[in-house]
């Protein structure tokens, strides 16, 4: 186990810098809400879910949204640095026509089960996914990961009803708690406290974790995926901007850009060797 | 030779708005519980309006295949999207307002963008709200559905379609919106008629102008043609169920023949059949275009034949409009 955690602190850590990288390639973007996700998909996709990058459409795979689609350069990192497509594609993020588009399109990449980018649909569709599921009777799971910010909109609780109303425990939920969306705090533009026992009186199995620490979030997804009855969702603890000490819990580094002092900064303080 | 309709001398051939009219729900509901029978695929997904769409028998033969939301119709469609990334078939069923209106962003990006075989349907279409009134009429579904891409539009006249486009709907892959009013006729077109996605139907040939309607307009339009024929113009008629992808060649042809067209529809004259005549036409200026519907007005609460007569989807003010047109055609 010790040697799984090691191995996924590296991953996570190389997520990081090529996610960083991408972007910064691509004259900018989401680096807030990119950074701070980091973990939570470094610990789905080489930990966690059922994938296969030589079979990308196998019917048994567990299937990803990206309800927070604004974050897709990590998941393209992730999915490159799993074998689906080469790193050096992501030299095409945000080019025109390219496959590699700011908002996750499925219909451009093997390996995207959802477009998505307007925020709060995602839990919807993953409610659709796993009701199929159930009634198929198969054990596949359906992950989604989701802002705060996009907690905001009221579709996030029309389906936070269903999963519960239709005893999806194969839906696990991650939001990416790093307490800042695009105007401010979350607390300042509409406070979402007390989470926890929001979704709790949804009828959630509520688990909370430290979404920069990939034994935290191991731990947290394991135990979400042993509760039977109902969905459960995991409310990570992050750091929006995380491992970049000038955009570390900034609100205004959503999305933004950086010059070349900027850019050497970044990758010494994220411990890049190349 | 008199033209025929419904197998039928034209003549005789008339539609009582409100005697010959079913609910759809008696269509709807049946039939896909039948479809359902067949494929273990077909989903019904409700928000609180099965009562609307007449699911219920499909809810008691497969309930675990019938999905109730309540009232949140951007979840609807949004949970039909997940269903069909799985490779299942959804039909999600709320009024065509609230479809249309309500769920419009989670049409355009769970569905449409991410082109997932849904299939939509907007119950309770246009005037055929009644006395629901302007909150429930839908004047722009049609026009909204037609802007997006990937997505097909359907708009059956009579219940006879509606089956057959629900059939098709189970084959076709796709976002597909199919536009259901409360009430339609049994049948008005005669057997010849089957439904084609690609193909208008043209129910009647003419010399002088050529009407051109789906859904309820059609029962109007079917009613005009006779009394045109009375004042001396002989009026064709062309049913044009799929709005989208839309059988330009039928059009222009009419437009080349007639060269003049006049739209009828329980929507809004933007963006809906007439827009889209319109745009056909314009790219040749073929023909004079006069459009009946709903002009920059929301809908009453009244009774159907009331507002139909209001805001001039009636034989009277078809006439009205075709002698208006041929006079201009004449100039």
């Amino acid at each position: 186990m010790e040697d799984k955690i090691t191995e996924l602190q590296n991953i996570a850590k190389n997520l990081r810098i090529n996610t960083f990288k991408a972007i910064t390639n691509a004259g900018g973007g989401h680096y807030g809400g990119s950074l701070s996700a980091i973990e939570i998909i470094a610990v789905l996709y080489f930990d966690i879910m059922r994938t296969d990058p030589a079979n990308p459409c196998d019917d048994r795979r567990d299937r990803l949204v990206l309800s927070k689609g604004h974050a897709g350069p990590v998941l393209y990192t992730a999915l490159a640095m799993r074998g689906y497509f080469p790193l050096s594609d992501l030299k095409d993020l945000d080019k025109p026509l390219s496959n590699f588009p700011k908002h996750v399109d499925r219909l451009k990449l093997k390996g995207i089960d959802a477009s998505t980018g307007a925020l709060g649909q995602g839990l919807s569709i993953a409610c659709g996914m796993a009701i199929s599921l159930k009634q198929q009777k198969k054990d596949n799971f359906v992950y989604v990961v989701m802002g705060d910010g996009e907690l905001n909109s009221g579709q996030v609780w029309e389906a936070a009803m269903t999963a519960s109303k239709y005893g999806l425990d194969n839906i696990i939920a991650i939001v990416d708690r790093n307490e800042l969306q695009i105007d401010g705090a979350t607390d300042d533009i509409m406070p979402l406290e007390p989470l926890k026992d929001k979704w709790a009186s949804f009828g959630w199995a509520v688990f909370k974790a430290d979404g920069h620490d990939v034994r935290s979030l191991h731990s947290a997804i394991t135990e979400s995926k042993k509760v039977t009855g109902k969905p459960a969702i995991i409310i990570a603890k992050t750091v929006k901007g995380c491992g970049i000490s000038f955009m570390e819990g900034k609100w205004q580094w959503h999305s933004g850009a950086i010059d070349e002092n900027q850019f050497r900064q970044c990758l010494a303080e994220l411990g890049d060797e190349t | 030779m008199p033209g025929r309709i419904g197998g039928r001398n034209i003549d005789m051939k008339t539609i009582d708005i409100k005697k010959d009219f079913k609910p759809c729900a008696q269509t709807y509901g049946p039939v896909l519980a039948a479809l359902g029978k067949e494929n273990p695929d077909i989903f019904v997904v409700e928000a609180d309006l099965m009562k609307a769409s007449g699911t219920r028998p499909f809810m008691e033969a497969y309930p675990d295949r019938h999905i109730n939301v309540g009232v949140a119709e951007q979840n609807l469609v949004g949970l039909a999207a997940g269903l069909a990334a799985m490779d299942r078939i959804p039909f999600a069923c709320t009024m065509a307002n609230f479809i249309s209106q309500r769920a419009c962003d989670q049409v355009t990006i769970s569905v449409a963008f991410n082109k997932f075989n849904v299939k939509l349907v907007g119950c309770y279409a246009g005037l055929s709200q009644e006395k629901n009134g302007a909150t429930h009429i839908s004047i722009m579904d049609i026009a909204i559905m037609r802007c997006l891409p990937n997505m097909k539009v359907v708009v059956p006249s009579d219940h006879a379609e509606l089956a057959d486009v629900l059939e098709f709907a189970v084959k076709d892959t796709g976002p597909l919106y199919i536009r259901m009013p409360r009430v339609l006729p049994e049948k008005l077109f005669d057997d010849s008629y089957k439904f084609n996605l690609n193909r208008g139907f043209q129910v009647k040939d003419g010399i002088d102008i050529t009407l051109i309607s789906n859904g309820i307009s059609s029962s109007v339009a079917v009613n005009a043609i006779g009394e045109l024929k009375k004042e001396g113009i002989d009026a064709g008629l062309i049913h044009l169920p799929v709005v989208k992808p839309a059988d330009e060649s039928i059009i222009l042809a009419a437009a080349a023949k007639t060269g003049a067209l006049i739209t009828i529809e329980d929507h809004s004259i933007y963006g809906g059949l007439g827009g889209l005549v319109s745009e056909i036409t314009s790219k040749n200026r073929s023909a004079i275009v006069a459009r009946i519907g709903l002009e920059d007005k929301f809908g009453l609460t009244a009774n159907l034949d009331f507002q139909l007569d209001y805001f001039g989807i009636s034989v009277e003010n078809i006439l009205k409009v075709a002698k208006e047109v041929l006079n201009k055609k004449q100039d």
